[in-house]
């Protein structure tokens, strides 16, 4: 990290230190303009063999694999998997209800956002990846194209600390605008309390897959809302400018779970079907410990491919 | 619904105690900034129909709860009338009980006097009160009791022949609350509204009305009626002896008696009440100083009437006792009935006059015996001449000169008291003097001699004859008249509204005035001498009953003053007659003597008339009072109120079961432990968990 860069709210440099040695990797082949870590969907120089296949004018001789020939008679040609780079755009949502956080103190969902977005995008920027950041509330509100080199980082930092949660969302339709215009596959990492239907969801999840993209969810919960255990009568007002609510919990809990557990179970059939590396995180958890979890649990699926 | 302490009643809106803390709890409510809206949102959705109903039901049960409770304590009353709203303990409780014979007819064997000591004693004692105060209609004193109990034994409590005076009790009601000053009062009246106890007509009632209405303090008035209903009733049979005398034949003497049978009416075809055989034969005991003898008779549906009956006398029997009864039926206070004879005493009438020659007419028709075994004798007197009269010998005394003062005032006054009679007829000259309150004035000659237009041909005076004929008043014509002053019941009056006859009000005997005399200058009452004779002969009749030393009585009437003690003879064979104090004789029928002094004590004559006062009748009665009324079942165990707190209760404890049921926690799934980060992949090694 160059030392001139003024101390972030959300940086931990002693995080930052001991996530650097796991690497992020993309689970799908990815499309980048230089070399880099991880697959390409082209055939590359790398020293990992791909696959034989059958010479046709125009290949390049050095790549003729002459012990086949020698033994056959047949002329075929070995390839190589290619590395390159992965563009890397970092989703977060900043409507309203992302300034949610623990009654008695803590981080709120979008410093935990923060936290996730700014230390990967770090690790990547690390690692030769361009990283970008698209700031979703109403609509895009922020939308920073992916790059590599590492002043960008800066300026993705800034974005991220001036970025006020506020609004509506509407996640469905920004994912839906970004599987179109992230032209290349990329890894897309979506920070977000993700309320929204989980049939919408399943659907802009299904189009970012047919992108070739590679999706990551990072579901923020707060731990009051899985609870919901509230005594007293409650006016609950709408993070997002809705109409506020007047509710006896006592009365409502019981349906608000069953509420809270369907749509839990919608959102987990979507992403298993859609195939999205989806983590549900409760925010009073360490950040740590959740980028941890994600970038091991990507370097074993990467081994074991 | 009443109850026993109504002003618990007034922490009813306590009721309303969850309602505001309801309010008060969503006015408390606190304000959550939310981001999870839609599942609130679906929850709130979810939460419409009988969930929104379930949060109404535990209020609802809650405020049920409070209000069972309140209820409870207030001591609800189950009863089928409202009239113990006003409720809480009385500061004095006056019972006026009818011991009235009416009142001793039995329905499966208990008595309406019965059942009503018996539930007013459950009553009562419910309903609690300072000082308990019991009149009752024979001896109308009012008694402290210490406690409803003491109705069960007292004996003033139990049947007498006597009938009960309704006004006069409720008289003594008023005199009690002005003397004592007692605070809220309630008065109960056990009785079975017999119009000949209630004289629902006297004028004593409107006047009641307004002195007790005047009360400062609170007076309510409880009827515990008893009014018979025909169809449930049994049969009864009454006897009556109408007249008993004795009378010379051949060389003895015989017992003439005339007596009666009367049956309650029984129209064929009631319901519920088997048809009353046209006849009944049934024996008759007759019983003449303790020698019994029994004859059948046959009861058409009008009743028996026995006249004239012979019985041959002893020989040397000159006075005697006798009774005659029926079997015992539904009432036996009516099974009986007693007489004495004797030799017949002369109706002896004072004539007191300035001028005999005016008198001459009263004297010849008081002179005249309506029977020849029966001797009248009259003689003129003036005021001044009245030293040498036997007093104790008169049954009449016509007054025709100004009205007495001094010693012949006084004498008039014991007369009346021993129940004589006195008729006052105006003098030629009135004077101020008066005599039971009330004093000639002046003499008025109108134009044309008048009629009286108005009459009382129900009673006294001038009733229809015992054939049902009326009296020819209205040919009775008045030249002059006397105008009168002071309190009298006018018994009629001439045109204009001016009394011609009226009788002053006295405890005993009877004192009349008619305002005209029967010289011909001033009326035509000697030449039509019918109405002269009639009324004659009736206050004759009424003060002859007082002479001698043998007297049929009618139940109620003190005896005489003897030199000795009075003792029973013959009588009822019920404990409460037989243990009657002596000073009680008067209202137990019977045959008592004291010394030379036989008397016969019987029910009334109007005891024999059924007719009861209408419900609407006694609500006009005690119109502008606290009154309600009670019907009094006889014989069905049951206490006129019952508490129901228990009720209540029950329903209180159902309201909270029902809350607490309402708001039970579903059941709910055990909680899956608190979700950790679960990364989801293509090829997840877990399958995440349940989020709640």
């Amino acid at each position: 990290m160059p030392t001139q860069q003024p101390p972030r709210s959300f940086l931990e440099p002693a995080v930052l230190a001991r996530l650097a040695g796991v690497p992020l990797f993309a689970r799908k082949p990815m499309q980048g303009g230089v070399s880099g870590k991880h697959r390409s969907p082209h055939r590359g120089s790398s020293v990992e063999f791909a696959e034989y296949r059958k010479y046709v004018p125009g290949d390049d001789l050095r790549r003729l694999h002459w012990r086949a020939l020698a033994r056959t008679g047949r002329r075929y040609v070995k390839e190589f998997e290619a590395d390159t780079n992965l563009r890397c755009c970092l989703v977060v949502d900043t409507s309203g209800s992302m300034r949610f956080g623990p009654a008695g103190g803590g981080l709120s969902k979008i410093e935990y956002a923060r936290r996730l977005a700014g230390t990967l995008g770090y690790l990547a920027i690390q690692q030769g990846d361009a990283v970008g950041l698209t700031c979703v509330a109403d609509g895009i509100v922020q939308d920073i194209p992916p790059r590599r080199n590492p002043a960008h980082l800066a300026h993705l930092f800034d974005t991220l600390e001036k970025v006020v949660p506020v609004g509506p969302t509407h996640l469905v339709d920004v994912l839906h605008q970004l599987a179109e215009t992230v032209r290349q596959r990329a890894l897309i990492i979506v920070i977000s309390d993700l309320f929204a239907d989980p049939a919408l969801l399943r659907e802009c999840f299904e189009h970012l897959r047919f992108r070739h993209h590679d999706l990551a969810a990072f579901h923020l919960l707060e731990q009051q809302e899985l609870d919901f255990q509230f005594r007293r009568p409650t006016r609950f007002v709408d993070m997002e400018g809705g109409t506020s609510i007047l509710a006896e919990p006592t009365e409502i809990a019981s349906r608000y779970q069953k509420a809270l557990a369907e749509y839990l179970e919608g959102l987990r059939t979507a992403v298993l079907e859609t195939g999205v590396d989806y983590h549900r995180v409760r925010i009073d958890e360490p950040y740590e410990q959740t980028l941890m979890k994600f970038l091991v649990r990507r370097t074993q699926q990467r081994s074991g491919r | 619904m009443s109850f026993l302490q109504p002003w618990m009643l007034a922490a009813l809106p306590i009721a309303a105690l969850p309602v505001i803390i309801h309010l008060i709890n969503q006015r408390r409510y606190q304000t959550l900034d939310w981001g999870a809206m839609q599942f609130l949102l679906s929850a709130n959705q979810m939460s419409r129909g009988f969930r929104r109903l379930r949060q109404w039901l535990i209020m609802a049960m809650r405020v049920l709860a409070i209000a069972g409770l309140l209820f409870a304590v207030s001591r609800p009353l189950a009863s089928g009338w409202l009239g113990l709203t006003a409720g809480g303990q009385a500061d004095t409780t006056i019972v006026l009980l009818d011991r009235s014979p009416s009142m001793q007819q039995r329905t499966a064997g208990v008595s309406k006097l019965d059942a009503a000591r018996r539930q007013l004693v459950d009553t009562l004692q419910t309903l609690g009160s300072k000082r308990w105060v019991l009149i009752d209609s024979a001896t109308l004193k009012p008694q402290e009791i210490s406690s409803p109990a003491a109705l069960l034994d007292a004996p003033q409590t139990t049947g007498v022949s006597a009938s009960a005076d309704v006004p006069a009790m409720l008289g003594v009601v008023h005199d009690y609350i002005k003397a004592n000053n007692p605070g809220r009062t309630e008065v109960w009246i056990a009785s079975d509204l017999r119009e000949n106890d209630w004289q629902p007509e006297d004028g004593r009632w409107g006047s009641l009305r307004s002195a007790i209405l005047e009360f400062p303090q609170e007076v309510r008035f409880h009827l515990l009626t008893y009014a018979s209903d025909a169809s449930a009733a049994q049969p009864n049979l009454a006897v009556r002896v109408t007249d008993a005398r004795r009378e010379p034949s051949g060389g003895g003497s015989d017992l003439v008696l005339s007596l009666e049978v009367t049956r309650d009416s029984a129209p064929p075809g009631r319901p519920g009440r088997p048809d009353a055989p046209a006849k009944i034969a049934l024996p008759l005991r007759l019983e003449i100083d303790g020698a019994p003898s029994v004859m059948n008779i046959e009861l058409t549906n009008v009743g028996f009437e026995l006249k004239d009956h012979r019985v041959p006398l002893a020989a040397g029997a000159t006075r005697g006792w006798g009774r005659v009864s029926l079997p015992a039926d539904s009432n036996p206070a009516d099974d009986q009935a007693f007489f004495v004879y004797d030799e017949p005493v002369v109706r002896r009438t004072l004539v007191v006059t300035d001028a005999p020659d005016r008198a001459r007419a009263v004297r010849l028709a008081a002179s005249i015996s309506p029977s020849p075994a029966v001797s009248s004798a009259a003689e003129t007197a003036t005021p001044d001449a009245l030293g040498a009269v036997a007093w104790e010998t008169l049954a009449l005394v016509v007054w025709q000169a100004p009205l007495p003062t001094g010693d012949a005032a006084q004498r008039l006054r014991e007369l009346v008291d021993r129940g004589g009679q006195v008729i006052f007829l105006p003098p030629a000259a009135p004077t101020g003097a008066s005599f039971a309150g009330v004093r000639w004035q002046a003499w008025q000659e109108p134009a044309e001699p008048l009629t009286p237009d108005n009459w009382r041909s129900d009673q006294d005076l001038l009733v229809k004859t015992e054939s049902g004929a009326s009296l020819p008043v209205g040919r009775w014509k008045v030249s002059r008249y006397c105008t009168l002053s002071g309190e009298l019941n006018t018994l009629a009056t001439l045109p204009g509204g001016a009394p011609l006859v009226g009788r002053a009000v006295t405890d005993h005997g009877g004192v009349y005035f008619i305002a005209t005399t029967t010289e011909p200058r001033d009326s035509t009452l000697a030449s039509d001498g019918v109405v002269l004779y009639a009324a004659l002969r009736r206050v004759i009749d009424a003060g002859a009953q007082r002479l001698g030393d043998t007297r049929n009585e009618p139940a109620g009437q003190p005896f005489a003053a003897s030199p000795e003690p009075w003792r029973r003879t013959a009588g009822d064979d019920s404990p409460a007659a037989a243990e009657a104090l002596s000073t009680d004789y008067c209202f137990y029928q019977g045959v008592y003597e004291g010394g030379d002094k036989l008397a016969a004590v019987n029910r009334t004559l109007a005891e024999g008339r059924t007719d009861t006062v209408p419900a609407a009748r006694v609500d006009r009665l005690f119109e502008g009072l606290a009154f309600d009324r009670v019907a009094g079942v006889v014989g069905d165990g049951a206490g006129l109120l019952r508490e129901v707190w228990r009720l209540f209760l029950g329903a209180m404890i159902v309201a909270l079961v029902t809350e607490a049921a309402l708001c039970l926690p579903r059941i709910a799934a055990p909680v899956a432990e608190k979700p950790q980060t679960v990364p989801i992949g293509r090829r997840a090694e877990r399958p995440v968990e349940a989020a709640v």
